[in-house]
């Protein structure tokens, strides 16, 4: 390996722009030497992730380079290229030449180029050239691969900004997507089917009553569903005697501490909450204040210092867990711990 | 009560970054505007480092945002999200991250290792977080997605598939003899 050791040890340390993009040249070359060309490309990628400026001409000109490299089969450099393309997007002109390419891998038959094909395809495309591929994207968010439906439903999720209408239109592939086993492709399906309908207030309630009936699997959709329910009964300002509530109540008890701890921060959080559905919420954060994961403690702490602003006599029972805590090893935890005895605890707590 | 009600949203990473010992970005993104230039973010970068590099903690707040963070020899791992976020979310986007670079690296979690493998790194990261949105929390599908050749992988961490996979075609060449 020639390579430039920099005082750092850092072989990419001290990279000229100038250099690397004449190094660039070499894509233009038949055929593709992929090791070479995956090196220098590296160098690209990692110049713009340092935060180095290209301008217009430059952007483009490594970017047609780049696009020179669609003739190599080899599957790490295509992936390269891939990320080559989403990284100068922005800043490079005629992109779209590249459409042909992606929208090849992307309905080919290696599954390793198909979902990073349709997240860099969804990443050049308008509105109006967004019709042209709607197709294959509806095929690609129902699709058995995991990956490839995935990247379809978030790239949708992004194209929602510029092209709501034509993403609206896929809206049962996203049903049925919500249905799968994969906890992600049912979260990010899930996500896109919130998205989709959020200015409808009617629509949200009904899709907030029906998935709140159903289990779904995939925690991250839980918590998404919590912050969901949560919205829908401050705007319409309902009691907390009610399924959402009781839904959210029930999460407490889930198997997983990310929906637990989400379900207690809504309690706490929701306007009309009073001691008496605090208490529940009051109970797991206490058992996380022992947790020997630092973010559990941190969580937990914090949240217990919201309740004490307000309901300083739902937070009591844990003082005894809150004076373990300010000699947290985290100073974060230990002052929060502090500042909430101070609230709730008396002086004699706070002595000892 | 103020209430802090999160928005649904699935855009909830605000940034991913990994560090080397002394604060320099080895790679970072951006994923909002809550650092919109280059300069600002590495101002932020040399801050959090700063405040983190001691003290293993795991967690902190730093500029309204919410840093979960772990380190490995000379490398330093970074999710952040906005203040009023599920902090066991962005934990489990650090523990994916952190995981999944382990796997490739061989359990090597060390710069130098990091900068001979950087191409794969760089496709891991966008494996895990497409936009601010978690694309993927499982380190093995991350690992799996990145076009890691299967020959790389130590046969420890193949899947029994994978195994019988190439027992099955050494069977199949001997038999060709």
């Amino acid at each position: 390996l020639l390579l430039n050791l920099g005082a750092t040890g850092n072989p990419f340390h001290n990279l000229e722009k100038t250099t690397v993009l004449q190094e660039a040249r070499m894509f233009n070359e038949t055929p593709v030497n992929p090791r070479k060309c995956t090196h220098i490309l590296t160098k690209i990628l990692y110049l713009i992730n340092q935060g180095e400026y290209l301008g217009t001409s430059e952007a483009t000109e490594a970017f047609f380079a780049i696009t020179k490299l669609f003739q190599s089969k080899d599957v790490m450099l295509r992936r390269l290229v891939y990320l080559g393309i989403k990284d100068l997007s922005t800043t490079a002109e005629d992109v779209i030449i590249v459409t042909s390419s992606l929208t090849k891998d992307m309905t080919g038959k290696e599954d390793l180029y198909r979902a990073a094909a349709i997240r860099a395809l969804c990443k050049i495309t308008d509105s109006t050239m967004l019709q042209a591929i709607e197709r294959y994207m509806k095929q690609a968010i129902v699709d058995k691969i995991h990956a490839v439906s995935s990247a379809a439903l978030v790239s949708s999720l992004h194209l929602m900004k510029t092209s709501p209408e034509v993403v609206k239109r896929w809206v049962n592939e996203a049903q049925e997507a919500v249905n799968g086993d994969n906890i992600m492709v049912q979260y990010h399906a899930f996500g896109l089917l919130y998205h989709i309908r959020k200015t409808d207030r009617l629509a949200v309630s009904k899709l907030v009553a029906k998935f709140t009936r159903m289990v779904l699997k995939s925690p991250y959709a839980v918590c998404m569903l919590i912050r969901i329910a949560c919205k829908v009964m401050e705007e319409e300002g309902t009691s907390l005697d009610n399924p959402l509530f009781d839904f959210i109540e029930c999460c407490l008890r889930h198997k997983s501490e990310m929906v637990i701890y989400e379900a207690a921060h809504a309690i706490v959080n929701l306007k009309q909450t009073t001691s008496r559905e605090l208490a529940p919420a009051v109970s797991v954060l206490q058992l996380f204040c022992s947790s020997p994961k630092p973010t559990l403690r941190f969580a937990a702490v914090r949240t217990l210092n919201k309740i004490a602003m307000t309901h300083p006599a739902a937070v009591t029972a844990c003082n005894l867990d809150l004076e373990n805590l300010i000699t947290d090893v985290n100073r974060s935890i230990a002052t929060l711990a502090i500042t909430t005895l101070l609230k709730t605890g008396s002086e004699s707590s706070v002595d000892r | 009560m103020d209430s802090i009600l999160l928005e649904p949203s699935l855009y909830m990473i605000k940034a991913i970054a990994l560090l080397d010992n002394d604060g320099n970005r080895m790679l970072a993104k951006y994923y909002d505007n809550t650092f919109p230039t280059v300069k600002e973010q590495k101002a932020f970068e040399k801050n959090l480092f700063n405040k983190t590099h001691r003290a293993n903690a795991e967690i902190i707040m730093l500029d309204g945002v919410t840093c979960v963070y772990r380190s490995s020899v000379d490398l330093f791992f970074y999710v952040m999200g906005s203040s009023h976020e599920n902090e066991l979310i962005l934990v489990s986007v650090l523990n994916c991250l952190y995981d999944s670079v382990s796997q490739i690296l061989r359990k090597n979690v060390e710069k130098r290792s990091l900068l001979d493998n950087l191409d794969i790194i760089m496709l891991a990261l966008d494996e895990i977080c497409d936009g601010g949105i978690l694309l993927e929390a499982d380190p093995s599908s991350v690992v799996q997605r990145v076009a890691l050749r299967t020959d790389d992988i130590p046969l420890g961490e193949q899947t029994v598939a994978q195994v019988f996979q190439s027992a099955r075609e050494q069977l199949k060449w001997s038999l060709l003899k």
